[in-house]
């Protein structure tokens, strides 16, 4: 894959964030995706009502880092400096919500790999202060993840299991 | 890959679709047809993507594959095509099955079983001295999910994840008409590296 075919870092407020996007959005409107074993990694600003949203497949990224939303270690970091481009704000106090880590199938042996995402992003966040305000993990049903925005609240539709609000 | 080899794979791929065919058939027991429908190499966001995306639950089996040429077999249907095989195979009358217990998803998983094995199998054979291996399928598990939710995690079991995957879709017929029931798979990089030059061969060549 070429530079020119690596998707784009940001999309559209309201479009679903495919693998490996970043999602940006700042003042209104909502951010969403589905994951299955990907993680949706939220950060939310609640000061600048800004919030970023990192489809995140794999654990680490071990030199690739592209695009930066597809590994959990780049990802924290390319979504905390698109949020801090977006506000203007170069010492941004975010908290984050992770929804998904899912085990679909299962036929691999070994740690799933929904579970290793989970946990190297707990660990990048935790190295860099985030608290993580809501959580919503593993299981082996895929998620509909809607982000208010201006709130940080976060919608949670697990397929076949209703829906829960992770507060903001 | 170069056109040409998307050309003798796609080829190899029709063989599996035509044996397909007749297991079908023959499991249900009426005129049954599966042709490949799309053969492409795409971005792997794209992949996630081709089951549709909406928050309408699919029904899906899914295969882990090994042997000659190993991978993800998925067979994924929309609840009512799903729930409709469920009752032909079940011999009962259309609109029988309104839920998935366990008679339906039995139905479904041995159509994946038995379609996919037959699809599968006719590949290795195309391949000449290459599939003499033959394919050693996992359990089918069954799985109602979102549509991307279920093709992320076909993704993520291959054991080697790539940039770009290799998709082969099918679309099925019953009766002559078109159902929205599809089997996709998705060969992991080392058969697909395997593959090439075996497709270059002669004797590999369908």
């Amino acid at each position: 894959m070429t530079q020119a075919d690596v998707p784009p870092t940001t999309t559209r407020p309201g479009d679903s964030i495919a693998i490996g996007q970043i999602g940006i959005a700042r003042g209104g409107g909502v951010l969403r995706t589905f994951v299955g074993s990907c993680v949706g990694l939220v950060l939310h600003a609640r000061s600048q009502q800004a919030a970023g949203l990192a489809h995140v497949m794999l654990p680490a990224s071990n030199g690739r880092g592209s695009p930066p939303g597809k590994y959990a270690d780049t990802a924290v970091a390319e979504t905390l400096r698109l949020l801090r481009e977006a506000t203007g704000e170069p010492a941004l106090a975010c908290t984050a919500k992770l929804v998904g880590g899912a085990t679909m199938f299962a036929f691999q042996s070994g740690t799933p790999i929904g579970e290793q995402n989970v946990l190297a992003l707990e660990r990048i966040l935790g190295e860099l202060g985030i608290p993580i305000t809501g959580r919503l993990c593993g299981g082996r049903h895929g998620r509909r993840l809607t982000v208010d925005v201006v709130t940080g609240a976060v919608t949670v539709e697990t397929a076949g299991h209703g829906t829960e609000t992770l507060a903001s | 890959m170069t056109p040409d080899d998307d050309g003798r794979l796609a080829a190899i791929f029709h063989h599996g679709a035509a044996d397909a065919s007749d297991a079908l058939a023959k499991w249900l027991g009426r005129p049954a047809a599966v042709s490949v429908e799309r053969f492409d190499t795409l971005p792997i966001a794209e992949a996630a993507a081709v089951m549709g995306s909406s928050a309408t639950l699919i029904c899906s089996c899914a295969m882990r594959i090994d042997g000659a040429i190993g991978g993800l077999l998925l067979l994924a249907a929309d609840d009512d095509a799903g729930l409709s095989l469920a009752d032909t195979l079940l011999e009962r009358p259309a609109g029988t099955s309104t839920s998935w217990g366990d008679l339906e998803r039995s139905a479904v998983v041995e159509t994946a079983n038995i379609v996919g094995c037959a699809y599968l199998n006719a590949i290795c054979a195309a391949l000449g001295p290459a599939g003499t291996a033959g394919i050693l399928p996992s359990p089918p598990v069954f799985l109602r999910d979102f549509p991307e939710a279920v093709m992320e995690g076909v993704l993520m079991e291959q054991p080697e994840l790539s940039d770009i995957v290799l998709l082969a879709r099918t679309e099925f017929r019953i009766d002559g008409a078109p159902i929205d029931c599809g089997l996709v798979f998705l060969p992991d990089a080392a058969s697909v590296a395997a593959l090439l030059p075996a497709i270059r061969a002669p004797e590999g060549r369908p």
